[in-house]
């Protein structure tokens, strides 16, 4: 499936990396930007399926791609947001993911050298879906570690908890730990059950419950 | 202060002055002296400080006022005064104790205030900011408040000014005094003829003039003129009486009611520290972007290449396209080469190697990679700390910087020497001149890192050229 990808990034060197990427895969980039000004005119022009948004870009170097990235998410509900960053901010995933984390993403840059992923989760949050690194599940559920319940997993349940919050399908879970997908459900339903939270079809609300939970 | 007083008559600027001929300007100085701002300005000086100066002399007269007063608090409290002689002398005493150790109290807060009054006066009217002592710290209580009014060191300083400084006021008022009464016997021709045309005959009684030597009577229309040359020769000397005074008692005021020499180190402390504080985390910050920007770009780009490469190996078997793949490894080759010298300059950048083997070695790598040719001399035979030479150098490195970018030097020389426990770095260019701390260069931020280590820097960069800047850091930080 070709998507429609808008890329707002301000080196040049991972830009024109980002758009061969994604060309490659036979994606269609519209614009490829270098602040967000230019990302919101672009979004505005194009109404791409995706945004790939860089935290850090001019003109103050701090979190103008979050808050260009915010305005993309109330304006164009339609468009999903991968948001890159080299580092993992809690309160940038806090921030993103307040309200809805439908058709979000928040990666690091590092896992774009792992290009299919990269791909599947470009794909994953232009479909609606989340994509969230696995450091940003760590770091939630780190600095929530004294919520009541989330003690009492276990080592291979925290493990399901941290892919579900990426944003994977028990499918895909089961797939990452070579497991049964019988296994994940019965992983899924035992971490609602202690959670105590009520159980849900759409992987979307499963995320956002997650994340509920842990703080975000 | 470059001024001269009437003293030093052979050095060629007076109050207001411009160079010239010497006798020529003298004379024209001279002349001139008395109605330039500055002289104006330190005659008002006079005209106040004199008065304000010589009205603690009524404090002093106070005392027996003082006297008075516990007689009559004594006599009220002890009966009559004559009834019980004894009693009544010892209470006396006591009240005068009590009376004369209030006034104690109130010495110090008082002369502070006074203080205020004096640093406004120079800053206003003489153009000297001076800054005050730090205020009084003391605590809760009268008990503590009391020690720490008697204890206050600033204040009790500021009384010994007032004290000090009457024999100054002395002299302000009587240059105020040669001014005024100058002026006024310049106008005795002018009014003598309206006002001494009696007819003949008529005898009227001579009129005093006020002199420096005393008072001149004047009978008659030419004895003015002997007045007005009196007023003549009294207006040219005030203005200098006036600058020795004033240049005095702002020697006091500085003195004595500055911030005191310790109080104004730790003033300094405070500030450089704050400066290093500031400019370490300004560092780190710099530090940050500089890996943000450059190496971790360079780095994600790379992994992303060779995961692109990867992808067109495939899993096995034949190679679609090894075009593809043969020029996404050559940009990440090349992103790996970029990173690992970009990664290198930024380490530099922290601490120079070189600079382990000494400030000699580390010049000479610094001076062999400048483009514009260096002369280094290093004479430095004991070595200094090393947080010493990791400031000296880096301040070469700047001043390197600087030449190359703003001089059109042809050469530059280094010359590096140690002179009395302190290390001093000069360099110096062939190039335009004009070097200026003030318009936003990095020499003001220079000097604030020499002065952290209570280093100084010495600009000498005329427009035109040459240039010279010296670096002195002590030994030991």
């Amino acid at each position: 499936m070709t998507l429609r990808v808008v890329i707002a990034e301000d080196a040049a060197l991972f830009r024109a990396g980002l758009v061969r990427l994604l060309e490659d895969r036979g994606h269609r980039v519209c614009a490829a930007v270098a602040d967000g000004d230019a990302l919101l005119d672009a979004a505005a022009r194009w109404h791409p399926d995706v945004a790939v948004v860089d935290v850090r870009m001019p003109p103050t170097h701090t979190d103008e791609g979050l808050r260009a990235a915010l305005r993309l998410r109330s304006e164009y509900p339609g468009t999903g947001v991968l948001v890159l960053s080299q580092y993992i901010e809690t309160r940038y995933a806090t921030r993103l993911l307040a309200g809805s984390a439908a058709g979000v993403g928040y990666l690091l840059k590092d896992r774009v050298a792992d290009v299919a992923e990269f791909a599947a989760a470009l794909a994953r949050v232009a479909g609606g879906g989340t994509a969230l690194d696995p450091e940003v599940v760590s770091q939630l559920v780190r600095s929530s570690g004294h919520a009541a319940g989330l003690a009492t997993l276990t080592a291979r349940e925290r493990e399901v908890l941290a892919l579900m919050a990426e944003g994977r399908s028990n499918a895909g879970i089961a797939a990452a730990l070579v497991i049964s997908a019988g296994a994940v459900e019965k992983h899924v339903a035992s971490i609602f059950a202690k959670l105590g939270l009520p159980v849900s079809e759409a992987d979307n609300r499963r995320v956002l419950a997650v994340l509920r939970y842990v703080g975000a | 202060m470059g001024s001269t007083g009437p003293a030093t008559p052979a050095v060629n600027q007076g109050p207001g002055g411009r160079p010239g001929h010497p006798l020529a300007g003298l004379a024209r100085q001279a002349l001139r002296a008395p109605v330039t701002g500055r002289a104006l300005r330190e005659l008002a000086f006079c005209a106040i400080e004199g008065p304000l100066g010589l009205s603690v002399l009524a404090a002093v007269a106070a005392l027996p006022a003082l006297g008075v007063l516990a007689a009559l608090l004594a006599g009220g409290g002890a009966g009559t005064f004559g009834g019980q002689p004894r009693g009544a002398v010892s209470a006396y005493g006591v009240v005068f104790v009590l009376l004369l150790f209030a006034l104690l109290v109130l010495v110090p807060g008082g002369a502070r205030r006074l203080a205020g009054v004096h640093r406004g006066l120079v800053a206003r009217l003489l153009g000297e900011r001076i800054a005050g002592p730090p205020p009084l710290r003391h605590g809760r209580g009268p008990a503590r408040r009391l020690a720490a009014t008697l204890r206050d060191g600033p204040g009790w300083r500021a009384a010994a000014y007032l004290l000090v400084k009457v024999p100054v006021a002395v002299v302000e008022l009587y240059a105020v005094f040669l001014a005024a009464a100058g002026l006024a016997n310049l106008l005795y021709p002018f009014w003598w003829p309206l006002f001494r045309n009696h007819p003949p005959g008529v005898r009227l009684g001579p009129v005093g003039a006020l002199t420096p030597f005393g008072t001149l009577w004047v009978g008659t229309y030419p004895g003015t003129f002997a007045v007005f040359a009196a007023g003549v020769a009294m207006i040219l000397a005030s203005p200098w009486l006036a600058r020795s005074a004033s240049t005095a008692d702002r020697w006091l005021i500085r003195g004595m009611l500055g911030p005191g020499k310790l109080a104004q180190r730790v003033a300094d402390l405070e500030q450089s520290r704050a400066l290093a504080v500031d400019d370490s985390a300004a560092t780190l910050r710099r530090l940050e972007r500089n890996l943000h920007d450059g190496a971790q770009v360079r780095l994600a780009t790379l992994a992303m290449n060779l995961g692109m490469a990867k992808e067109k190996l495939g899993e096995d078997g034949e190679v679609p396209d090894p075009g593809a793949v043969r020029e996404l490894l050559d940009a990440a080759h090349q992103g790996a080469k970029d990173a690992l010298a970009e990664l290198r300059s930024l380490a530099r950048g922290i601490h120079p190697a070189a600079l382990d083997n000494g400030l000699a070695d580390a010049l000479a790598t610094l001076a062999a990679g400048s483009a514009i040719p260096v002369g280094l001399r290093v004479q430095v035979p004991v070595r200094p700390a090393q947080a010493i030479e990791t400031i000296g150098y880096f301040c070469v490195a700047e001043l390197l910087a600087n030449a190359a970018k703003h001089s059109s030097a042809t050469r530059i020389e280094i010359r590096v020497t140690e002179r009395e426990n302190v290390l001093v770095l000069e360099v110096s260019d062939d190039g335009t001149g004009g070097a200026d701390p003030s318009r936003g260069s990095g020499l003001a931020g220079l000097g604030q890192r020499v002065a952290v280590v209570d280093g100084r820097l010495d600009i000498v960069s005329p427009p035109g050229g040459p240039t010279r800047i010296t670096a002195e850091l002590p030994l030991r930080a």
